[in-house]
């Protein structure tokens, strides 16, 4: 079959695969700069001597070092799918490594920060390199096993408590990787790398899990358990602010992501199902704003009324709409790179017209201050922090809570139209426009309503956006945010609810972990991008046409669910593998 | 007899300046099949796209039971003409049984409001398409993979999912453009058989195709396209014995090619001799 190489003897792949964690471990704890670095010993201590104090690993190198021995684990005995997991692992090691290369050498300034310079080695992240090289090494020489399938015949118990260990796992490593590396600022100068490589950690080991199956498997069990996995997801969004994650800073961050979360998710209408490219989507975003601020009795609105907040949202999102249909309608005529060119071109009307105080609605360069804050029926302020079940939150988590119901609520709307008429045409018209035509589809209208619903969800996206930060300046909606949503959703997966959410996440997050790069954030932003792409073009949590698979196991799960414990012999399923 | 469910009058299409099509007519009765062959680049496909929509004639008009057909595909869909493409065009990336609801589109009626809240009347009607869609793969003899990709069917069943797709549309006329290219003798046999079935279920049919043999066997009535215009219609029995149908497929017979070649030879000798005279 393929050509016998060096790679492909099964005995030189198991020696670089246990050569390449051991060195991981190893590299964990050497010195990883030959001198302090001018902000201050990174992280922590980045120069330690493993002889002085051997059990004092912090930040990366802990990461390091646990990956490492997980890795050691995986190469030694004998894991399913052992060269997948083992690739994933190594790719992490490797970022990790080239992370804290790229980082220690530019802030020292030069390579003898990472090697030797008088006297004092410090080989930790070129070791941590040569580790990733080799577990990737130790992987090539066969092809990737098939991710194996757990069996998800469980009794209903043992699954909700499955899915409840998952998804609180989750929410931990969302509450981790919002803190990774601290605000940023003077307090804690070395925020960026933190957070990069915790995010090298964390892909890493998400693409172990992945190669084990362990992500099907979650993911096929809360197919099965659709209602239970959406109460339990929600209840963990809603808890985040009970962990690390909930300060006020932490709840402004998380709020914000979660507004592009939810645009991103309208765009996904437009950009994943139909397949339209739109390039000035956030300005749908903007209008719902503006609309909120004029109608919401800020100090500078000329109409100086205050509706009540979901009559704001409802009007926001209607001349959202109305406005996305009016952008669609070029779609008419108009196919593919032109349409593109055109939403390019409303994106900077609107940019330029909010810039120009058009109407005096926008404030111009004043933007639009002092909305008023949202107010609970018993009148406390959206802004002001609250004490629920004996714990005190951070102001500004009512916002948060709000926007979770937001994004669920999109996602709602979003699955429902994706699994329905609209949603099959949709599709049908981003595969093959004219078979489309020719199957009685509309497809003039069909694509103006998707421009119509996407704008409708940015619009309520926008409305609670002007809400909640108190101020709504035409910066918010510029082309650069456009660019990042279109990103999110490709980057998460074109059509995909998490993936956008992902996406959105991961895109918003990056620049406020990564100031102190400033210079180099785009760049680095970019070449993320461009990898990710090279190698996930499908993106990182795609559509995947699960139903296929679940065919069989869906009446399966119901039958589980109808009789609890059920331990009659089941019917077998040919399809089904029974679990490694 | 009642009238004919299609009729197609003076067909004439000209590209530019290019006369495709020039004057063709065709008549289908209901219940019928008929079948449409040429040699490539006959205007075969061109006249296929006259009769969906994709097309505006330059000239002349195709009725459907009596009225005049839009001229959009969509809505020619709607009055009841589906069709299948020659080169398959299937959604890929859609399950069958999705291809096949996507055929159910026109004939379902379910609002964004409603598709959002998904009250009992939407999920009875969703359920009721995936019912039919999933009774017409069987029909089509795929039924077995309704949950794989469309584009990892075996290139037969991707025929056939094309053709259960068009039926999902509840068309009149069914109109099928070489629904057996590349396929084995077995499969093109199972082909005649769904069409016949197809048939029998009241839908008339218009095939176009390669394979004389196969159109023989298969239709009432043959209409011969050669180069734009209508050679020949008749009776499958009439057409294959037709000197004018033969001649178009296999050229002159070896005789009168010859007298021709021999003319040919005889007026280059003359200009030769001229050439070489001056």
């Amino acid at each position: 079959m393929s050509e016998k190489t060096f790679f492909t003897n099964p005995a030189v792949s198991r020696v670089l695969g246990v050569a390449g964690a051991v060195l991981a471990v190893i590299a964990a704890m050497l010195p990883w700069s030959t001198f302090l670095l001018n902000k201050g010993a990174y992280p922590d201590k980045a120069t330690l001597q493993f002889f002085d104090a051997p059990f004092e690993l912090t930040g990366f190198r802990w990461e390091l070092l646990i990956i490492g021995v997980v890795a050691l684990v995986c190469a030694v005995a004998k894991v399913p799918a052992q060269r997948r997991v083992l690739r994933g692992l190594g790719a992490g090691i490797f970022a990790i490594g080239l992370i804290n290369f790229g980082f220690i050498a530019s802030a020292g300034g030069g390579l003898g920060a990472v090697t030797a310079l008088d006297g004092t080695f410090a080989f930790g992240s070129v070791a941590a390199l040569v580790a990733g090289v080799l577990l990737v090494l130790a992987t090539i020489g066969q092809p990737l096993e098939e991710i194996p399938r757990w069996s998800t015949k469980l009794p209903t118990p043992v699954a909700y408590l499955g899915l409840v260990v998952s998804f609180a796992a989750l929410l931990y490593v969302v509450s981790l990787t919002l803190t990774a590396g601290g605000q940023g600022g003077a307090a804690s100068p070395y925020s960026g790398p933190m957070f990069l490589s915790f995010l090298g950690f964390a892909g890493g080991m998400f693409a172990g899990a992945a190669g084990l199956g362990v992500l099907k498997w979650i993911s096929r069990l809360s197919e099965q358990h659709r209602v239970f996995s959406i109460v339990v997801l929600l209840l963990c969004a809603l808890s985040l602010p009970f962990t690390d994650a909930g300060s006020e800073y932490w709840m402004t961050v998380a709020a914000n992501i979660g507004v592009y979360a939810a645009t991103a998710i309208g765009l996904n209408i437009v950009v994943g199902l139909a397949g339209l490219l739109d390039l000035g989507y956030v300005a749908f975003l903007g209008i719902g704003a503006f609309v909120a601020a004029n109608l919401s009795g800020a100090a500078a609105s000329q109409l100086g009324i205050h509706l009540p907040f979901y009559l704001v949202v409802i009007i926001s999102a209607a001349i959202a709409g109305i406005f996305g249909a009016i952008v669609g309608s070029p779609t008419l005529r108009v196919r593919g790179d032109y349409l593109a060119i055109v939403t390019l071109a409303f994106g900077e009307i609107f940019q330029i017209a909010a810039r120009n105080n058009i109407g005096g609605l926008t404030g111009g360069s004043n933007a639009m201050p002092n909305i008023p804050a949202l107010e609970w029926f018993d009148g406390t302020a959206f802004n002001e922090s609250i004490t629920l079940f004996g714990a005190k939150l951070p102001s500004g988590v009512l916002y948060y809570f709000l926007i979770v119901l937001l994004i669920a609520a999109v996602m709602t709307v979003f699955a429902n139209l994706k699994n329905s008429r609209m949603g099959r045409a949709w599709i049908a018209i981003r595969e093959d426009e004219d078979a489309a035509r020719a199957m009685g589809i509309k497809t003039g209208q069909a694509k103006i309503l998707a421009f119509l619903c996407g704008a409708v969800l940015a619009g309520i996206a926008g409305a609670v956006f002007a809400h909640k930060t108190s101020t709504v300046s035409y910066e918010s909606f510029l082309f650069m945010e456009s660019v990042t949503l279109l990103a999110a959703v490709i980057l998460g997966g074109m059509g995909s609810i998490p993936g956008a959410v992902l996406g959105a996440s991961l895109l918003f997050v990056l620049p406020e972990k990564l100031r102190e790069f400033s210079d180099y954030r785009l760049l680095i932003f970019g070449l993320a991008l461009i990898l990710i792409m090279r190698f996930r073009p499908q993106g990182l949590i795609p559509d995947a046409h699960r139903r296929a698979e679940l065919a069989g196991e869906d009446a399966e799960g119901h039958t589980l669910q109808d009789k609890p414990g059920g331990d009659e012999p089941e019917q077998p399923k040919p399809q089904e593998v029974p679990a490694r | 007899m009642t009238a004919p469910i299609l009729r197609a009058q003076d067909v004439t299409m000209v590209f530019g300046g290019l006369t495709a099509l020039s004057e063709v007519s065709l008549t289908l009765d209901r219940g019928q099949i008929v079948g449409l062959i040429g040699p490539n680049g006959a205007g075969k496909t061109t006249f296929f796209n006259c009769l969906t929509g994709l097309y505006t004639p330059t000239n002349g008009q195709v009725l459907l039971d009596g009225t005049q057909l839009p001229s959009d595909p969509a809505h020619v869909t709607i009055a009841g003409i589906a069709r299948t493409f020659q080169n398959i065009r299937l959604f890929p990336n859609m399950t069958a049984v999705e291809n096949v609801m996507v055929g159910r589109h026109a004939r379902m009626k379910q609002g964004p409001i409603a598709t959002i809240f998904r009250g009992p009347r939407f999920r009875k009607g969703e359920t009721d398409a995936r019912t039919r869609a999933k009774e017409l793969l069987d029909f089509a003899g795929i039924g077995r993979s309704g949950d794989e990709l469309a584009r990892n069917l075996p290139y037969g069943d991707q025929r056939r999912l094309e053709i259960a797709r068009a039926l999902a549309t509840d068309p009149k006329v069914l109109l099928l453009d070489e629904p057996t290219a590349g396929m084995n003798p077995q499969e093109t046999e199972a082909t005649r058989q769904l069409i016949f079935k197809i048939r029998d279920l009241g839908i008339s049919v218009v095939v176009i195709e390669h394979d004389t043999k196969f159109i023989f066997s298969l239709c009432d009535h043959v209409s011969v396209l050669v180069q734009g215009k209508l050679l020949v219609e008749g009776t499958p029995e009439a057409v294959r014995t037709d000197p004018r149908v033969i001649e178009a497929y296999l050229g002159k017979p070896p005789e009168e090619v010859q007298a021709e070649v021999q003319h040919a030879a005889e007026l280059v000798g003359e200009h030769g001799d001229k050439g070489v005279g001056q």
